[in-house]
């Protein structure tokens, strides 16, 4: 069980000054900025579940793992792995958790990739069966056999990740972390790696704490998610909740055969709407009405009927609002301020 | 113990082996570094050349070609920058990647450091060793370093080592505040061939300023082997001197941890 209390992070840096003379100006100045990365988040995760970290960019998506993991040390607050302190007792708490950084790799780079987890074996203290019984099952899942012996700086991306994943893996942790695990990676890499990890959680009912710009990730993997923006918790439940609550709108498609007579339409009014909550757009080149609406005001067949009173129309489409777009919105306007 | 001590063995092979899987630097550095030690060794034969004196500094000219090829084993082993690996892993972020994993992040450096220096010992050290031996007898008349002299040497080669790697760990914690040390290291680097005695043997500064020197962890690193090779410590003169740098390694020690400490409080890791 993962527990996070009213945990914060200030980030101090010298205050830095524009242009040349701004330049000179800051070699004497002793001003310091205070940027606040995470701001009083708390939060507690069962163990076995897989809960996605998400949060725009500079979010403090980052700086939250590394406090969980140790490798920073929270400015207030404080955080329990399994009980444990990872920033006190950094060694204890390294010995059951995995980490996987996206954006680097915890491999030797100029050694086989066989060397590295020879290595990590001796570091976790790894029995040899435990070892041999680890590498079978990694290797059926992410297929690590056809590159254990290549020295790890020709490893493709790809591999690396995977190669990575299995290295955090190597000691059965009982909480992975993994910090954009699929960034950058093709669509059918992306698909094992995500398989890999819904395995592993099945398998060994490994907590799994994940943070990622890939809709697709949290879709598939994640039952829990945790918005967070600027350093501040935003949502915090599943993932249905998230949708029921915020994916609302719907949107209608239809290409027309006569535009012109759009012009005077005034669909809102017609069908007794705010115009917030039934927006119209029209694309010239392709002859292409789009209309947003709220699902729980109108029906679909009542905004085609309106249409078709005016043109005919040749061809619709229906979309509902998609997790991104949700989060896209989360991101812009802050909708869940409203929730918290 | 022993079980603690396992953990850090693969770091030290895993140098080896990374320092003999890049072949070209390898014969370069062999290159280079014998390079340098001949430049001296000329430099030296001019000056012993151009002066009446049968011995400069207390050393004679025969002692002054030991004591030059035994600098050049010496420090090749025994210095080890380990600070630029800890810059390296500040500005490309790695040392988060070294902090998830149970270790001590010291402890791995050190081990890595102790297979580069086994690496160094083995090419081009050992041979040179040899040679040197072979040159000393067959051509300078001078008698065979006593095995006594040659223990004495490696033990005090050892604690050398400690000292170095556990004074530039300290000065590699610098990179944390200032990420990016190249400046400084070769500021450092310049300096030390002055106080370790690389440059010029100690006993030619003025007594004043051996003084001083004596007080600085320096003279241990390099000085301190090389002259207890030469023989010309005995006695309780010995004893300090070897004590002297027993004592440099714990102090270094201590020193190393809490800045440690200070740093993993209020360490910034880069990126991401």
């Amino acid at each position: 069980m993962i527990e996070v209390k009213h945990i914060s992070k200030d980030f101090v840096s010298p205050k830095k000054y524009p242009g040349l003379k701004g330049a000179i100006k800051g070699l004497f100045s002793n001003e310091k900025v205070v940027k606040k990365a995470v701001d009083d988040i708390s939060f507690t995760i069962k163990d076995g579940e897989i809960v996605g970290y998400i949060g725009s960019n500079g979010a403090g998506k980052s700086t939250t793992i590394k406090m969980m993991t140790g490798i920073l040390a929270p400015t207030d607050g404080e955080c329990l792995v399994n009980s444990i302190n990872p920033s006190k007792q950094r060694k204890e708490n390294a010995q059951n958790i995995g980490v996987v950084f996206g954006q680097r790799t915890q491999l030797w780079w100029d050694l086989p990739l066989s060397e590295s987890f020879t290595i990590l074996k001796e570091i976790y203290n790894v029995s040899d069966e435990d070892y041999k019984e680890r590498m079978e099952f990694l290797n059926n899942v992410l297929e690590l056999s056809e590159f254990f012996d290549r020295p790890v700086r020709t490893l493709s991306l790809g591999q690396r990740m995977r190669a990575d994943l299995g290295a955090a893996l190597l000691h059965n942790p009982k909480v992975l972390y993994l910090d954009e695990p699929t960034i950058g990676l093709d669509l059918v890499v992306k698909d094992n790696i995500r398989k890999a990890i819904k395995e592993i959680n099945e398998k060994y009912q490994t907590t799994v704490i994940l943070t990622t710009h890939d809709i697709g990730d949290i879709e598939e993997l994640c039952s829990r998610i945790i918005i967070i923006d600027e350093g501040k918790k935003i949502y915090d439940g599943s993932l249905e909740a998230l949708k029921d609550t915020y994916g609302t709108k719907r949107k209608v498609s239809m290409e027309v055969k006569k535009p012109e007579k759009l012009k005077n339409l005034d669909l809102a009014g017609k069908l007794g709407v705010s115009l917030k909550d039934c927006e119209m757009e029209f694309d010239k080149e392709n002859n292409l009405l789009s209309v947003t609406f709220d699902k729980h005001k109108l029906q679909v067949p009542q905004v085609m009927n309106a249409v078709m009173d005016v043109t005919e129309v040749k061809d619709i489409q229906i979309q509902e609002t998609e997790l991104a777009e949700i989060v896209k919105e989360i991101y812009n306007h802050g909708l869940a301020d409203e929730a918290v | 113990m022993t079980k603690k001590l396992r953990i850090y063995i693969p770091f030290a092979s895993n140098e080896l082996k990374r320092q003999l899987a890049y072949k070209g630097a390898f014969y370069l550095f062999i290159f280079i570094s014998l390079f340098g030690a001949f430049i001296q060794y000329f430099l030296w034969m001019a000056i012993y050349g151009s002066t009446d004196n049968a011995s400069l500094g207390g050393l004679t000219q025969n002692e002054m070609i030991v004591y030059v090829f035994m600098v050049y084993v010496t420090s090749s082993m025994v210095m080890i920058t380990i600070s630029d690996w800890v810059s390296e892993d500040v500005v490309k972020g790695m040392v988060a990647m070294n902090l998830i994993k149970p270790i001590d992040y010291r402890a791995s450096l050190i081990s890595r450091a102790m297979g580069q220096a086994v690496y160094r010992f083995l090419v081009p050290g050992v041979f040179i060793w040899i040679g040197l031996e072979i040159y000393k007898v067959k051509v300078l008349g001078m008698s065979v370093t006593s095995i006594t002299n040659i223990l004495l040497y490696l033990v005090s080669c050892i604690m050398s080592f400690l000292i170095c790697v556990l004074f530039d760990f300290c000065f590699g914690m610098v990179a944390f505040f200032t990420t990016y040390i190249f400046g400084m290291l070769m500021a450092k680097e310049a300096l030390m061939s002055f106080l370790t005695g690389q440059l010029i043997p100690l006993s030619f500064f003025p007594g004043i300023v051996q003084k001083v020197f004596d007080f600085l962890p320096f003279s241990s690193m390099v000085y301190t082997p090389v002259m207890i090779y030469l023989g010309k410590y005995s006695g309780s003169e010995l004893y300090f001197v070897l004590g002297r740098q027993l004592v440099w390694v714990v102090i270094l020690y201590v020193l190393g941890s809490i800045i440690w400490k200070q740093v993993t409080k209020r360490l910034v890791v880069l990126g991401g």
